[in-house]
């Protein structure tokens, strides 16, 4: 992966010669601006790693077993984490907009003006009329549908996808396959339940994820940390110390989730925030070396 | 000219890489004074102690290992009843690292502890400075009384003892899968030799128990029978030391050289390595009555029995042979041997002769100690009971008791134990200062490397904030890499980091393919991105098979991998890519041919015969890989007509044709990939011949990374980056480690009738480094044309190459005191200085001047 790239070397996002209807990017997504959503989204990591800190020793006793104990349990956590702090999908401008005015203008200029690719284009006006009104049952059906279809979508696409990286990624291939998938699982669910729940499976953005183009913010954030935390874990099985806990999918494990929650925090800092990593030089700064 | 574009400093810099490296080599090898000279009797020991045998056969088995004698699985049942009866004395003779042939020969004939420079000298096996023709060893301690020595097996004994030896017949493990012809040469001897009387020592050095190791493991099937055949050598001499009246007083050693481990390679420090197993045989030890069981069950630890130093052999031969103990020896006489003399007096005599002997190596390499009566009160108060002190507090007690009034009777009791002490001491002081570090030359060593990174940093300074991200990874990956080498299991485990590193770039250029898709989109969907989509999967995959293809390193080493576990079950599979490949690389060289016919169909024509040499080598080398292929059907209809050497012969001089064809054509032809490209075609079939035939597959795993790689036209430094980490992450896919057991001999005679060090340093090294040398040469048809003059990749690789040997120079001096020092972090500098000299400033740099004047003057 990138390495430290992402984190130290990000590029001012605006650059005012691409026009941003070129690219219909979905703007970043922040958590919802109410009191209960912002302590929770605090508190959400910190619980992720006290779990994973507490179930270590079970962890490394009897990998498996705890590891398929612990799913319900996380994808419940992660569930409510993006019902309580997360917008659901579709719902994104709504929420741009209803906090428009405040700093997000300047943190995050590139959001466009034009329309987001949403999953369902008929319905933002729509949700954004429930999502002023009082928390009703159809408000509650709108959290709660996205809510399903990205436990759908984790469990039946993004696990058997991150279990294929992770072997091409080095995990063995031959043995530890209930390890290699419930690792996986454990890893979708950590970085895709809010990743399919705020975007749906509005195509660009899913493009953007691959191509590790999102601009920052904490869904992003946290699905790029877990993977990256995951790699670093790989960094102390070669050691010689013969602990029960280097065996293969433990470190990844733990890395992935310590990945998750710091990618989860630091995102949302304004420094990083809605900020995109520049791979690609654009024309003008080309023009300009050349000229050089 | 690559290095002159980028500048006087980065030729400099590669000026200054062999300096630093010999200066610090200097200071890093431990030099230990040896004594001149032969040991000799003054009047009173030649006539205190009575010699109890005059003849010795001593017979190595080369890497027998413990429990191959001793373990209930083992095939030495006649020896084990021998043990059973007490005429065979059972020990463990501990093998310290390295455990290569040659070290340990030195070790258990001088008695001393070979220099880790004997490990490379082992490898030059011809190098006469390595000769022991004029130390002091057992075998010059009988010359020089006069005797008759005789030798069969392993030639290394020619080498060791020129003009030493009456009658010899050496032989040489040419080919490991020779499990039986080394050894019957040996064996056919034996019958003669016991019939004859004239000799002293007889030496015999089986060899095929070793092959078996290398070839199939400690737990092959031809491991059973080898034993046997074994315990019926042993059969035949001690039935002959019953019968005939010449051989009464003989005495039998049979040891192992080294152990193995659980792969069959030895070199390292493991148990299984450092373990083999010593006996001394002779009707006569029945007196000593030590009636021992066997067979045991098999020990993890494989301490059978009781476990002595190697080097207690010397002194052990010498009291018994009544010979001198040779000058340098730091063994310790084994007291089991002391109740084959009567009298107490005698046995104190062998002791003291013993500790004074090892005094005088003590005096020799510690002149600043003072061992007299003075010293007794200021070491023995510090409490110290090792090291220097313990040495010189356990030598005043025994002056001391000296000294006091003892009886004769209780002589032995009282001082022996002293005197037996203090040897103890003295061996492990000896033995813990084999290494005399120069620090001075070490840290200059250092700096005059440290320049060499500093002159080249600028220029990498300008590359890495031209290109930013690239720059960045490029930092990560170096500093991730130097202070890997201050950590022994990274150091033996380093092909993890560059599988690793290697996903994160691959990540890398994954992102940045998927970036420029992404920013094009909208202005022209070009037709190639729809399959380059799957660019990055394929080399994620194809990497995956390099990784898994050869398991390397230490922790992994056993699991299962291509090359060893899943080839010889499927040798279709096997022969079916081996053919892919060779039909791949003759379609390469047909097409980077001119357009004439006659030369078109040479090509063709050399392919198939390095196809054949490959088979023919593979049959006479790695027979398993035959065994129910249809190559192997093929194979025997071939008419035997050539030997392998003309074959091999034969392709090289087809190939150097071709190379300098490419500098022929250059002149004439527009196109300026064409001569390059011959050339890579080449040295692609070049390297192929110097493969293993279970590695010839991964050229084609190479081609597919190749031209995926091409496909996504990178940018320079994007290219030099790639091909680094793709240099290191194929070495270590051929089955390259940081171990020097792992260094692959096997195709280093092709084309070789006799010995030649550069022609064969030359053939290794290009057999180990196969596929950095062929990623070395695509970087250059990889490279785009139009920035060359921008990039400069000789600056990028020299600042990585430097700073890894500041690193690793910095660990070996930082850890030397490591208990792991000898056995990790040295021969990771070895193995630095051949990427540093050989790899970096032959083939990349001079390499790289080589091609550019391929394609640059049209």
């Amino acid at each position: 992966m990138a390495s430290a790239t992402p984190l130290s070397a990000v590029n001012p996002p605006s650059s005012p010669s691409q026009a941003p209807a070129e690219k219909p990017s979905a703007p970043p997504v922040n958590i919802l601006p109410s009191q209960l959503a912002k302590v929770y989204s605090y508190v959400h990591p910190v619980l992720l790693l006290t779990l994973c800190a507490a179930r270590f020793q079970a962890l490394v006793q009897d990998t498996v077993q705890e590891l398929l104990r612990d799913l319900p349990w996380l994808a419940l956590l992660q569930i409510s984490y993006v019902v309580l702090c997360l917008p659901p999908a579709g719902s994104t401008q709504a929420i741009e907009a209803g906090s428009d005015g405040e700093e997000k203008k300047k943190a995050a200029p590139r959001s466009p003006s034009s329309p987001a690719v949403a999953l369902r284009p008929g319905k933002p006006g729509y949700r954004r009329k429930q999502h002023t009104g009082k928390h009703d049952w159809s408000g509650a059906w709108a959290k709660l549908m996205p809510a399903f279809l990205s436990l759908t979508l984790t469990s039946l696409l993004a696990t058997p996808i991150l279990a294929v990286l992770l072997v091409l990624f080095g995990a063995p291939l031959t043995t530890h396959n209930p390890e290699t998938v419930l690792c996986a699982a454990h890893m979708a669910l950590l970085s895709a339940t809010a990743l399919v729940y705020v975007h749906g499976v509005d195509g660009y953005v899913w493009k953007e994820v691959w191509g590790i183009a999102r601009p920052v913010d904490p869904v992003w954030g946290s699905a790029l940390g877990t993977g990256l935390g995951a790699w670093f874990g790989a960094i102390p099985i070669p050691l010689d110390w013969d602990r029960p806990w280097q065996a293969f999918p433990i470190t990844i494990l733990v890395g992935a989730y310590i990945g998750y929650a710091l990618g989860s925090l630091i995102s949302r800092t304004p420094l990083l925030y809605g900020k995109r990593i520049q791979f690609v030089p654009t024309e003008t700064e080309e023009t300009e070396k050349k000229t050089n | 000219m690559v290095i002159l574009q980028c500048g006087w400093a980065t030729l400099f810099a590669n000026l200054l890489l062999p300096v630093g490296i010999l200066i610090f080599s200097s200071g890093f090898f431990p030099y230990k004074p040896l004594l001149p000279g032969l040991a000799t009797f003054n009047e009173i020991d030649r006539n205190a102690t009575s010699p109890v045998f005059d003849k010795v056969i001593f017979m190595v088995v080369d890497a027998l290992r413990s429990d191959f004698v001793y373990s209930n699985e083992s095939g030495f049942l006649f020896t084990q009843s021998l043990i059973r009866e007490g005429a065979a004395l059972p020990f463990t003779a501990h093998a310290s690292s390295p455990t290569v042939t040659m070290p340990r020969l030195k070790a258990m004939t001088t008695g001393s502890v070979p220099s880790f420079l004997d490990v490379i000298l082992n490898i030059a096996e011809s190098d006469t400075s390595s000769t022991l023709a004029y130390q002091d060893t057992w075998l010059a301690q009988l010359k020089a009384r006069g005797d008759q020595l005789v030798m069969y097996g392993d030639d290394t004994w020619l080498k060791l003892f020129p003009g030493m030896f009456d009658r010899a017949d050496g032989t040489t493990s040419f080919f490991v899968s020779d499990f039986i012809e080394v050894d019957r040469n040996v064996t056919r001897h034996v019958p003669h030799e016991l019939a004859r009387s004239d000799w002293s020592a007889m030496i015999m050095h089986y060899l095929g128990l070793d092959h078996i190791g290398h070839k199939s493991g400690p737990k092959s099937p031809f491991m059973a029978s080898k034993h046997q055949e074994m315990d019926a050598v042993v059969n035949e001499i001690y039935t002959a030391m019953q019968q005939k009246s010449h051989l009464q007083s003989t005495l039998f050693v049979l040891c192992g050289d080294h152990g193995m481990n659980d792969a069959g390679n030895h070199g390292g420090s493991s148990a299984g390595e450092t373990s083999p197993a010593l006996l001394f045989i002779s009707p006569k030890l029945q007196a000593l009555g030590a009636q021992l069981q066997s067979p045991i069950e098999q020990l993890d630890d494989l301490q059978y029995y009781q476990t002595v130093e190697q080097a207690d052999i010397t002194p052990t031969l010498a009291g018994l042979l009544g010979m001198p103990i040779p000058l340098n020896s730091l063994g310790v006489f084994i007291p089991e041997f002391l109740d084959m003399w009567d009298s107490g007096a005698q046995k104190l005599h062998i002791l003291g002769r013993n500790a004074q002997q090892l005094l005088n190596t003590i005096k020799a390499t510690f002149p600043n100690s003072a061992f007299d009566d003075d010293t007794i009160a200021s070491s023995c108060a510090s409490g110290a009971d090792s090291g220097i002190e313990g040495a010189q507090c356990a030598w005043a007690q025994v002056q001391q008791l000296r000294s006091s009034n003892i009886s004769a009777d209780e002589a032995f009791s009282m001082i022996g134990p002293a005197l037996m002490r203090f040897s103890r001491v003295a061996q492990d002081v000896m033995s813990s200062t084999a290494s005399n570090y120069d620090v001075s030359r070490l840290c200059l060593g250092l700096m005059v490397t440290a320049i060499a990174v500093l002159l080249v940093s600028r220029t990498v300074f300008h590359e890495c904030t031209r290109s930013a991200h690239t720059g960045v990874f490029l930092v990560f990956m170096i500093i991730g890499y130097g202070s890997m080498m201050f950590a022994s299991s990274y150091v033996e485990e380093e092909q993890q980091f560059w599988y690793w590193i290697w996903s994160g770039w691959m990540f890398y250029l994954h992102i940045r393919f998927e970036a420029s898709r992404l920013s094009s989109r909208s202005t022209a969907g070009s037709p190639p991105a729809r399959y380059a989509a799957l660019a990055t999967l394929g080399l994620a995959i194809s990497q995956r098979f390099l990784r898994r293809w050869n398991q390397t390193g230490q922790k992994f080493a056993a699991e299962p991998d291509i090359a060893r576990k899943f080839f010889p079950g499927h040798p279709a599979v096997f022969w079916g890519l081996v053919i892919l490949t060779y039909v791949d690389a003759g379609r390469h060289l047909f097409k980077s041919l001119p357009s004439v016919a006659l030369l078109r169909l040479s090509a063709l024509v050399l392919t198939a015969l390095a196809f054949m040499f490959k088979v023919n080598f593979a049959a006479a080398d790695s027979p398993e890989l035959l065994i129910d292929s249809f190559i192997s059907r093929a194979v025997g209809t071939w008419p035997d007509s050539f030997s392998l050497v003309w074959q091999a012969r034969l392709v090289f001089g087809g190939l150097a044709c071709y190379v300098l064809l490419a500098f022929f054509i250059q002149k004439r032809s527009g196109n300026a990939r064409t001569p390059s490209t011959l050339f890579h075609e080449a040295l692609n079939l070049f390297l192929m011949m110097q493969s293993r035939a279970t590695n010839i597959p991964l050229f084609l795993v190479f081609r597919v990374q190749a031209m995926i790689l091409s496909a996504m036209s990178l940018e320079g430094i994007q290219v030099t980056v790639t091909t680094l980490i793709l240099q290191y992450m194929t070495f270590f896919a051929f089955g390259g480690s940081n171990a020097i057991s792992s260094v692959d001999l096997s195709s280093a005679y092709n084309g070789i009738g006799s010995y030649s060090v550069i022609l064969v340093g030359v053939l290794t090294f290009v057999s180990n480094w196969a596929g950095p040398i062929w990623w070395a040469s695509m970087s250059n048809l990889l490279r785009p044309q139009r920035d060359s003059g921008v990039h400069s990749p000789a600056a990028l690789s020299t600042f990585h190459i430097a700073a890894s040997l500041v690193s690793v120079m910095a660990a070996c001096t930082a850890l030397r005191t490591h208990l792991f020092i000898w056995t990790v972090f040295s021969p990771k500098y070895l193995y630095t200085i051949a990427w540093a000299t050989a790899n970096h400033v032959a083939v990349n740099m001079l390499g790289g001047i080589g091609l550019s004047y391929l394609p640059a003057r049209k």
